[in-house]
């Protein structure tokens, strides 16, 4: 009997202390809830539980949530604003939410979210879900058997207005006047020409820029055309003209791919250049309707 | 005139953060960046985002016609 008491004592004092313990990991390691894309049918996550360890759905009211747990310490408001500020922790970070939103699409389209949207729980995350599901059921009839291809082309403006001076016949008269005049004269005269130079450079970049975009358009069901993204980002020496994102049926993939390499050759030594990429989440083509603001 | 085999992989990235970072569906959550705070990487970069004067400058003239997303 004696034995069994102090057994007993010895239980209910390790499980007080494990309670503490646990109690203590979890003031100390708080986690939160960070959301990647919904999808309509059930995830496996098979390959994608290999990037992120601790990765599972949350599945309310007929969509299925992909998320995974997160350190408050890395993820949390003052946390994260720290850490957008470290670039390569953006570029890790940013990386893995589209190489996991990747992995979910492999399998069946998604509605893939922005980068840094974070729950304190899966209450919180399905409040969400039945506020938007309406919103997401018809976001995904739209997907269905359609992907996102991006187009963005590039000029090299220097070597556009080189091959303009040749074909423009006033360009090439003022040319020949700056070469004959006194060195005040010919100082307004090459004014001129940059001026000219520049004005027929920038018509030839909206002309080709926009044709392309048209063409692309019409094989699309849906089209955008984002922000331009100076050099500093791009980390190239031409100018980027068009940044735009399309949805294309699966059915009209080809066609699309074909008229990027009809254009491709078109724009072959004309100072163009064209780079298509995907397929891609959909990122350009779940707009919710309205933005609503929970609690307000 | 580019290193393509060096420059594919920063291209890459490129398109998923101009994705990541700049689109995707955007709800409430407990925690949101907001548009402002991705701007501050771009500034913590040390780069001028947001393109649409940038370019403007670049080419000498304003862009005309639908081919910029109103900001």
């Amino acid at each position: 009997m004696i034995t069994w008491k102090l057994n007993l004592t010895n239980f209910k004092g390790i499980q007080r202390l494990q309670a503490k313990q646990s109690l203590k990991m979890q003031l100390a390691e708080k986690q939160l809830i960070y959301l990647y894309c919904v999808t309509a049918v059930s995830p496996t996550l098979k390959e994608a539980v290999k990037l992120v360890s601790n990765l599972y759905f949350v599945y309310y009211v007929d969509i299925y949530a992909i998320v995974s747990k997160v350190a408050e310490s890395e993820f949390g408001e003052e946390s994260l604003k720290k850490n957008m500020a470290d670039l390569e922790w953006v570029k890790a970070n940013a990386s893995t939410h589209e190489k996991i939103i990747e992995q979910v699409m492999a399998e069946a389209n998604v509605i893939p979210f922005k980068f840094g949207i974070l729950f304190r729980t899966d209450e919180g995350l399905k409040t969400m879900l039945e506020e938007y599901s309406e919103e997401f059921k018809a976001i995904f009839r739209k997907l269905e058997n359609k992907e996102e291809r991006g187009v963005k082309i590039y000029c090299d403006t220097e070597k556009l207005k080189a091959s303009v001076i040749n074909n423009e016949s006033e360009i090439l008269e003022i040319e020949n006047k700056i070469n004959s005049s006194p060195p005040g004269k010919a100082f307004f005269l090459e004014k001129k020409k940059a001026e000219l130079l520049a004005q027929s450079a920038n018509a030839i970049i909206n002309e080709y820029s926009k044709e392309s975009f048209e063409l692309l358009k019409e094989l699309s069901f849906e089209a955008r055309i984002n922000k331009l993204l100076p050099k500093e980002v791009t980390e190239r020496e031409d100018d980027m003209v068009l940044n735009s994102a399309f949805l294309v049926s699966k059915d009209k993939v080809d066609d699309f791919i074909n008229m990027v390499d009809t254009l491709k050759t078109h724009y072959e030594n004309k100072s163009f250049f064209i780079d298509c990429t995907g397929p891609w989440p959909p990122y350009n083509f779940c707009d919710l309707s309205k933005q609503k603001v929970r609690n307000a | 005139m580019h290193n393509v085999a060096i420059k594919s992989k920063e291209v890459t990235l490129l398109e998923v953060l101009d994705r990541v970072l700049n689109k995707g569906v955007v709800v409430s959550g407990d925690i949101v960046i907001s548009v402002a705070d991705i701007d501050l990487i771009y500034l913590g970069l040390k780069v001028l985002l947001s393109s649409v004067e940038t370019m403007e400058q670049l080419r000498g003239a304003p862009i005309t016609g639908p081919m910029q997303e109103p900001t």
